[in-house]
């Protein structure tokens, strides 16, 4: 390589700025400090899915928060053996699920499958209360900003299901619009 | 005990100390004896020339006469001394192989004593005493006898040699004795009371220690460390003062010897002085006469000591034998006969079991169970079930009434009849340190020297594995292993068949999982070291913390110019790790992901400290960064990214360090063919065993799952149960999994199985039960801690496998297994209340209804 030896930049190596960055932007991180922030970003998983793949399924344990990073995720529930779509989470819209996974050992309720293929960014619930062990003062917030959006997490799909409670409340397949 | 046999020839616990002594070895003791008798002379023959050497050679001037006395002195004392030696050296080689029949005899005596025995015992008490009681007893045993017999012929030799000399000298110095002989003992009594005291406070002390360490959860659950020091403090104290008195005493016992020593040439000087002065002692006699005062001392000595440490000895070798004071109940072997084949026709006829102080465990038990009959022991806990069982295996035995099995009353039956033909599995069995393939065929190996018992062959254990539900472990356990080359000959080809189903087959479901080797591309869930040596060599040269001081790898990565680069890295990854994790240094957590570990975090941060720049001069400093830059791993560890022209310069670093390093051309790792490697051309030794991360490769240094998948795993998460069904389905239709299950045997369990689950020890105890294919099998509760899915496997196994051609009792809690039984009998308090078919109970609406009725 006739590259001119570098001169080694350190600042070009950090890789965290980005992804503290992308938290910054979600509701439930805002107000925090800086410094919770950087370690969730530090223990933050990239996580990648092909589109069609589930991501979680009904009845399994629940470990994390899944934050999009890119591309679409489908979430539904099964019942009487058929499929209800309940949301389609798009990145562009700062969307994320899981948050419940965060405050207790539950099972999920729900299951998830790319849409697209996406880019999750995943911090599990140990990571959480390791952080959360040090700042109690931020627990409390973070505490209520998760049940508020659950809440309005909760009210968004009823009025989808009642808007669609006719004939298409559920679809088979991605690629069955 | 009233069934006492009078096969033991002298219960090993009445012998003497003398016993072991007296019978064992005489020929090697007789022969030092010969030893001691001859260098009695050599040990006189010195003062007699001493005498001569002054009174002849010097008193005549005689130059000659000197040579020749000195010359003979010296040679008899070197003699005398080597003799001594050999006395010395044999006495110790006799003492320790006597100590090594007692401790061996001690030892199969103990392990056949009665459970009660073990109930009241501790454990303490019998380790100290099989060790280190019984140490100090075999430093007696070797003089025991060459001690005394030497001591008292040499005091004789010179006593006699001193009367020759000067009859009424060596009377007056003798007249000190018998002072000895009243004073000494006296004391030597008060030194035993309180050693037996002593030896006694120790034991207890090593019981509480013993205790707290098996109890040791326990105690940092409740946190009850001042209460445990408080229990071992009054022994500390005790002992100490015990220990004082006991040196008081001892030293007085040394301070009367000495006064005494030097007693002797006291008299001596004054009676002998005077009459040599007077000319009726000659000057050589009177030197010679010193000699052998001072020598006559010394076998004295030996006697008082000897006399010591006998007591010493016998007290400690009457303590270990009380203990053990008791006959085992049964004989190991039956005496004229083979070891019997058992039907398992086994039948209760009033029985009564009572445990020291006249509690009735159990009462009145009778109950007929005919060959092949599946028994379900039922009732409340604490009812007596698991005592009724133990009964049943011999364990224990019944204090009146009578067991029988196919006719024969159990008290006739010796150990290895019930060894033979009864299988118990215990609701905590033991497993025992060593492989889990030790651990199956346990009872096997326990009774195939006394029988023609074939030992199981591979398939019959890897389906007994499989019945009992421990497939999957075994199969953990085996992907788990590291296998070095020998170990994994027999198997390489199936195992490369192995990888090469997930290369090609399954290739797209684990590619989401898995990040495969590829010669050509950059690994982003592979190290940086990975990345660049590509491959590992099995004598450990090319592992990371090696490399800064490799000087063919520092040379490749300046010539490829990724010293700089890397350096910086590490410096990045040391200088975010320390602002990042400071409040957090002393969580494993958080650095599970980090190419620092968490012990490292107080050594980079004060390195840190001292460097000014990321390209430090002192080559410990850059070594450490260089460290921290060869593990990062890009997909896993986020503290950092790696620019991706790193990429490039690593990929072509990693193609000179095959050429150059290791002489290996990686192309040849694009085909599934061989490599040219250095094993095959037979000159490892020059290339250190280097293997690439080829696909036709196994990589000895790697666990046998990272060879199969043949690449880095992306997330644990990814590699799923899904993943793992396909590939345990695919590796199953080709007959593979044996081998990975025959690794897993080879699994090491720890102590008392420490490495395995519950559900696992437990399995592993059927598993060993089923494995000795006996006709009778008792199983106390055997599936309790187990899931539902396994209880009901083993349910299945009895209800198929074993209908019709074993007799089996199993204690069971669940009631809803109990209508497969042929018969229930119900305990209540000891006593039996019901007995008879599911049918039978059901209708009678007695306590079995009432049981099933509380479980529903
Ligand atoms: N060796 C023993 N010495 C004194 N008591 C014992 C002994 N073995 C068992 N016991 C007592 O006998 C009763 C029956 O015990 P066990 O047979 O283990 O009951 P189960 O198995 O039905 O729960 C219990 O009360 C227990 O404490
Ligand atoms: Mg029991």
């Amino acid at each position: 390589m006739n590259l001119p030896e570098q001169k080694p930049d350190i600042k070009a190596l950090t890789g965290l700025a980005d992804i503290q960055e992308f938290l910054n932007r979600f509701f439930i991180f805002s107000g925090a400090p800086d410094g919770v922030v950087g370690l969730f970003a530090y223990l933050a998983k990239k996580e990648e899915y092909d589109k069609g793949q589930m991501i979680l399924s009904e009845g399994r344990r629940c470990d994390r928060i899944f934050l999009i990073k890119s591309g679409e995720v489908d979430i539904f529930q099964n019942f009487k053996e058929r499929r209800f779509h309940l949301q389609l989470l798009s990145h562009d819209s700062l969307n994320y699920f899981g948050e419940l996974a965060l405050l207790a050992e539950v099972d999920w309720f729900f299951s998830a499958r790319a849409w697209t293929d996406i880019t999750l960014i995943s911090i599990s619930r140990k990571a959480f209360s390791k952080v959360m062990e040090r700042y109690p003062e931020a627990y409390k917030s973070m505490v209520d900003k998760i049940i508020n959006s659950r809440i309005h997490r909760f009210v968004d799909q009823q009025q989808y299901l009642m808007d669609n409670l006719a004939i298409d409340a559920w679809r088979e397949n991605p690629d069955q619009s | 005990m009233k069934n006492m046999k009078t096969h033991h020839s002298g219960r090993i616990t009445e012998r003497s100390l003398f016993y072991w002594i007296l019978r064992r070895h005489r020929s090697m003791q007789l022969f030092l004896l010969l030893i001691i008798i001859v260098s009695l002379f050599f040990k006189v023959f010195p003062l007699e020339m001493q005498k001569r050497i002054i009174n002849e050679a010097i008193y005549l001037k005689e130059l000659q006469l000197l040579y020749l006395y000195c010359g003979l002195y010296i040679g008899a004392v070197t003699i005398a001394g080597l003799m001594k030696y050999g006395m010395n050296v044999l006495q110790v080689y006799i003492g320790q192989k006597i100590l090594v029949e007692m401790r061996e005899e001690l030892y199969q005596h103990v392990l056949q004593l009665p459970l009660q025995f073990y109930r009241k015992m501790q454990a303490g008490t019998v380790i100290s005493a099989m060790t280190a009681e019984l140490n100090a007893i075999g430093f007696f045993l070797g003089g025991a006898i060459a001690i005394p017999i030497t001591s008292v012929l040499t005091f004789i030799v010179f006593i006699g040699f001193m009367f020759n000399l000067n009859p009424l000298l060596a009377l007056l110095s003798m007249g000190i004795y018998p002072f000895e002989l009243v004073v000494l003992p006296y004391l030597q009594k008060k030194y035993n009371k309180l050693n037996n005291k002593r030896v006694k406070t120790t034991r207890s002390m090593a019981n509480v220690v013993n205790e707290s360490i098996s109890g040791i959860h326990e105690i940092h659950g409740n946190t009850s460390y001042e209460l445990e020091e408080k229990k071992l403090g009054s022994f500390i104290k005790e002992l100490h003062a015990l220990m004082n008195k006991l040196f008081i005493v001892k030293y007085g016992i040394k301070f009367a010897n000495n006064l005494f020593q030097s007693l002797g040439p006291f008299i001596l000087f004054i009676v002998g002085g005077y009459l040599a002065i007077n000319g009726e002692f000659t000057l050589g006699a009177l030197v010679a006469f010193l000699s052998a005062y001072e020598k006559v001392y010394d076998p004295w000595k030996e006697l008082i000591e000897y006399y010591q440490s006998y007591q010493d000895a016998k007290i400690r070798y009457k303590q270990i034998m009380q203990i053990f004071d008791l006959d085992p109940p049964h004989l190991l072997l039956p005496p004229g006969r083979d070891i019997l084949a058992l039907q398992g026709n086994i039948s209760f006829k009033n029985v009564r079991f009572t445990v020291p102080g006249g509690i009735k465990l159990l009462e009145n038990i009778s109950f007929e169970i005919k060959k092949n009959e599946q028994v379900a022991l039922v009732g409340y806990s604490g009812s007596g079930k698991s005592t009724l069982a133990l009964l049943i295996a011999q364990l224990y035995d019944a204090s009146r009434g009578s067991i029988t099995i196919d006719g024969a009353s159990i008290t006739d039956l010796c150990k290895k009849d019930i060894g033979k033909n009864v299988a118990m599995i215990a609701q905590h069995p033991f497993i025992f340190s060593g492989s889990i393939a030790d651990n199956l065929l346990y009872g096997i190996r326990a009774i195939s020297e006394n029988s023609n018992k074939e030992f199981p062959s591979r398939k019959r254990i890897l389906a007994v594995v499989r019945d009992v539900g421990l497939e999957d472990d075994l199969i953990r356990f085996g992907l788990q292993a590291v296998l070095s080359q020998e170990q994994c000959r027999p198997f390489k080809t199936k195992f490369l068949r192995m990888r090469q189903i997930v290369q090609t087959g399954l290739r797209d479901e684990f590619s989401s999982a898995i990040e495969f080797y590829d010669a050509d591309k950059y690994l982003y869930y592979s190290s940086i070291r990975d990345n660049l040596v590509f491959g590992d060599s099995v004598n450990g040269e090319f592992i990371i913390e090696h490399l800064p001081d490799h000087s063919g790898f520092m040379t490749l990565l300046r010539d490829t110019n990724l010293e700089k680069p890397l350096l910086t890295i590490g410096f990045a990854i040391a200088t975010e790790t320390v602002n990042l994790l400071e409040d957090f240094q002393d969580d494993e957590f958080f650095f599970r992901d980090n190419p620092m570990e968490h012990k490292e975090f107080t050594f980079y941060k004060e390195l840190l400290a001292r460097l000014k720049s990321p390209q430090p001069k002192n080559t410990e400093a850059r070594k450490f960064l260089l460290i921290l830059a060869l593990r990062f791993i890009p997909g896993k560890h986020s503290i950092i990214s790696l620019p991706s022209a790193m990429e490039k310069k690593i990929l072509a670093a990693r193609k000179m360090f095959q050429k150059t390093i290791v002489g290996i051309n990686v192309d040849c790792c694009k085909e599934r063919s061989a490599c040219s490697l250095p094993e095959k051309k037979g000159e490892a030794s020059s290339l250190k065993g280097f293997v690439p991360l080829c696909p036709s490769e196994y990589l000895y240094t790697r666990t046998l799952l990272d060879n199969i998948l043949f690449g880095a795993v992306k997330s644990d998460q990814a590699l799923d149960e899904h993943l793992r069904t396909i590939a345990t389905q695919a590796f199953e239709a080709e007959n593979l999994l044996d081998e990975v299950m025959d690794i897993g045997l080879h699994f090491e369990v720890g102590s008392k199985g420490d490495r395995l689950s519950g559900g696992q020890k437990q399995k592993l105890a059927i598993a060993r039960a089923f494995l000795k294919d006996v006709p009778i099998l008792i199983m106390d509760e055997a599936t309790a801690s187990l899931d539902n899915t396994s209880q009901a496997r083993i349910q299945g196994l009895l209800e198929n496998q074993f209908k019709n051609r074993k007799t089996v009792v199993s204690v069971i809690h669940r009631l809803d297994l109990t209508p497969a039984y042929d018969k229930i009998i119900v305990l209540k308090a000891g006593r039996i209340v019901e007995q008879g078919t599911y049918e039978q109970l059901m209708k009678q609406k007695g306590d079995f209804y009432e049981l099933t009725r509380a479980e529903t």
